[in-house]
């Protein structure tokens, strides 16, 4: 479906979107590409959708290279941005036959298409309202059926669960999986591990624009082990060695700006000695966070910074 | 494909009734009160011309801008649609909406000033060739802006330069390079005809003058179909 060769990507004001990378979607792959703002995951969408032109590297879609005729390429495309964008004064149903005709497809089959994906997404009862009279995640839904509307043989999504609620982000999914199943290529763009895990095949990570790890989600995550992670979130300072008397189910500990994160074989049986040893260091506990090893620990074990880019 | 732009186009103008009736009530405002005043044709002409011409641009090319500027332009181009048919549908829907805001304004001049009936029959295609004119170039310029405010700037310095040389304001020395560009300006046709309507008497329907304007007409149209993506603001491959 999709094969990028050593590509990249600089901006006119000379920011680096993407550097060397290589990666490819068959039919059936599930590619989520995750990294914080900033490291090249919308630029690499936005290559594969034919928005931005590729310079550096090849970039091969349907297995037709940079001389096959664009608007045929982009009708076998379905593409979910970031920002969910309509004709205000158009209705669900127009906004969404709109779409359906500039891809090509008759108005009587796309009705029926749009309705029936209305219904999936649970978005029917706003069919002739207005989109000026959308809230965010109904724009969103409304421009997730207007990408499947024509059958798409590739779909290049960008945060689609951001502003979802949870039915609709299980429909969704749901969706996805189904089109999946038919041979549908999806390469979606994410800050969300767990979408991510739910429902990647294959997870990229990219970090300034590299890719720094790739494979599947339980190929990554076996990378960072199954230890439960500890966060407690501190105020002050502590001048003291951290932690002196670990309990020695404590693997690692890390101290990040205001706040402290342990890894525990045993889950929270540590925590009361944890919270001792904090106390006596004169920290005070804000609150503390207990969760398993997720994607986002894998991109700290390859880069050294949190997707929220601290380093660590 | 289909023409789903031409329809949304009318659709969505439909839909902002208060901007349509606006867009028909402020022209003949202004019409009104020049036409029913003593003013000589050969300043309310040139009055009718720019107040037209600059409503076919403006209108044309502010829409295609904000399109752009919000993401919409991007979405409907990454469906496939071929540019230059996506900005031929724009043209000629936007140019069909200015003629019927406008027809309104045609029938007062019309009456107020006893146009006759061979002068309004010249009217009427010079009226479409301009407003096709117009519309397409506010696409033009359309493409070269990066916000609202270049468009309508782009828009109105391109308007003025071409109306000056289709004779709106001063008629050029026979010979000239300025007499040469009149006889092929689109505007020409549409400045003569509102000349001969608003009471300076002058050309029935005349071939002659108005086939040169659509040889240029046509000549931007493709320079358009040629450019379109460019004017759609995306990169490709």
């Amino acid at each position: 479906m999709f094969e990028a060769t050593e590509l990249s990507f600089t901006y006119p004001s000379g920011r680096v979107g993407l550097v060397d990378v290589s990666l490819r979607g068959d039919p059936g792959d599930r590619v989520v590409v995750m990294g914080p703002n900033g490291s090249g995951k919308s630029t690499l969408l936005r290559l594969v959708s034919t928005e931005l032109r590729c310079r550096a590297g090849s970039l091969t879609l349907f297995g037709e290279g940079s001389a096959a005729p664009l608007p045929s390429l982009r009708r076998r495309i379905g593409i979910v941005q970031d920002t969910p964008v309509h004709v205000e004064d158009l209705t669900g149903l127009e906004n969404g036959l709109l779409f359906a005709e500039l891809y090509g497809v008759s108005r009587a089959v796309a009705a029926r298409a749009i309705e029936t994906l209305f219904i999936s997404l649970g978005l029917d009862d706003a069919l002739l309202v207005p989109t000026k009279e959308f809230s965010y995640g109904m724009n969103k839904k409304l421009l997730i059926a207007e990408a499947l509307v024509h059958d798409p043989e590739m779909l290049i999504l960008d945060e689609p669960a951001l502003g979802l609620d949870p039915p609709s982000r299980a429909a969704l999914i749901r969706i996805l999986e189904e089109r999946s199943a038919s041979g549908v290529c999806t390469l979606v763009a994410t800050n969300e591990p767990a979408l991510a895990q739910e429902l990647a095949t294959t997870v990229v990570l990219l970090h300034e624009g590299k890719v720094v790890a790739l494979g599947s989600p339980a190929e990554l995550l076996a990378k960072v082990g199954r230890a439960t992670r500890i966060e407690v979130h501190v105020t002050g300072s502590s001048t003291s060695p951290v932690l002196a008397e670990l309990p020695a189910d404590i693997l690692s500990i890390q101290r990040l700006p205001g706040r402290i994160v342990a890894e525990s074989e045993s889950g929270p049986d540590v925590l009361p000695q944890l919270v001792r040893a904090v106390l006596a260091e004169g920290l005070k506990i804000e609150r503390i966070e207990l969760r398993e090893p997720d994607l986002t620990d894998v991109y700290a074990l390859f880069t050294g910074q949190t997707m929220g880019s601290e380093k660590t | 494909m289909t023409l789903v732009v031409w329809r949304t186009e009318w659709l969505t103008a439909l839909r902002r009734r208060r901007l349509f009736l606006l867009n028909t009530l402020i022209p003949l405002a202004f019409v009104a009160g020049i036409a029913l005043s003593p003013a000589p044709a050969v300043h309310s002409a040139a009055v009718f011309t720019v107040l037209f011409t600059l409503f076919g641009t403006f209108g044309s090319s502010i829409p295609l801008i904000r399109d752009g500027e919000s993401g919409l332009l991007r979405r409907y181009i990454l469906t496939g649609v071929h540019p230059g048919s996506f900005l031929f549908q724009h043209i000629f829907a936007t140019a069909a909406l200015d003629l019927v805001q406008l027809t309104p304004s045609i029938l007062v001049l019309a009456v107020s000033r006893g146009s006759s009936a061979a002068q309004l029959t010249m009217v009427v295609p010079a009226m479409v060739l301009g407003m096709i004119a117009a519309n397409a170039l506010g696409t033009l310029t359309a493409a070269l802006a990066k916000s609202v405010a270049e468009g309508a700037l782009f828009s109105a310095v391109a308007a003025l330069v071409l109306l000056h040389w289709s004779g709106a304001f001063r008629t050029p020395a026979p010979g000239t390079w300025q007499a040469v560009l009149e006889a092929w300006s689109p505007f020409r046709p549409l400045h003569e005809s509102l000349l001969a309507a608003a009471g300076a008497g002058g050309p029935d329907f005349d071939p002659a003058l108005i086939a040169l304007p659509i040889g240029a007409t046509l000549a931007v149209l493709l320079l358009i179909a040629a450019a379109g993506r460019h004017a759609a603001g995306l990169g490709g491959r």
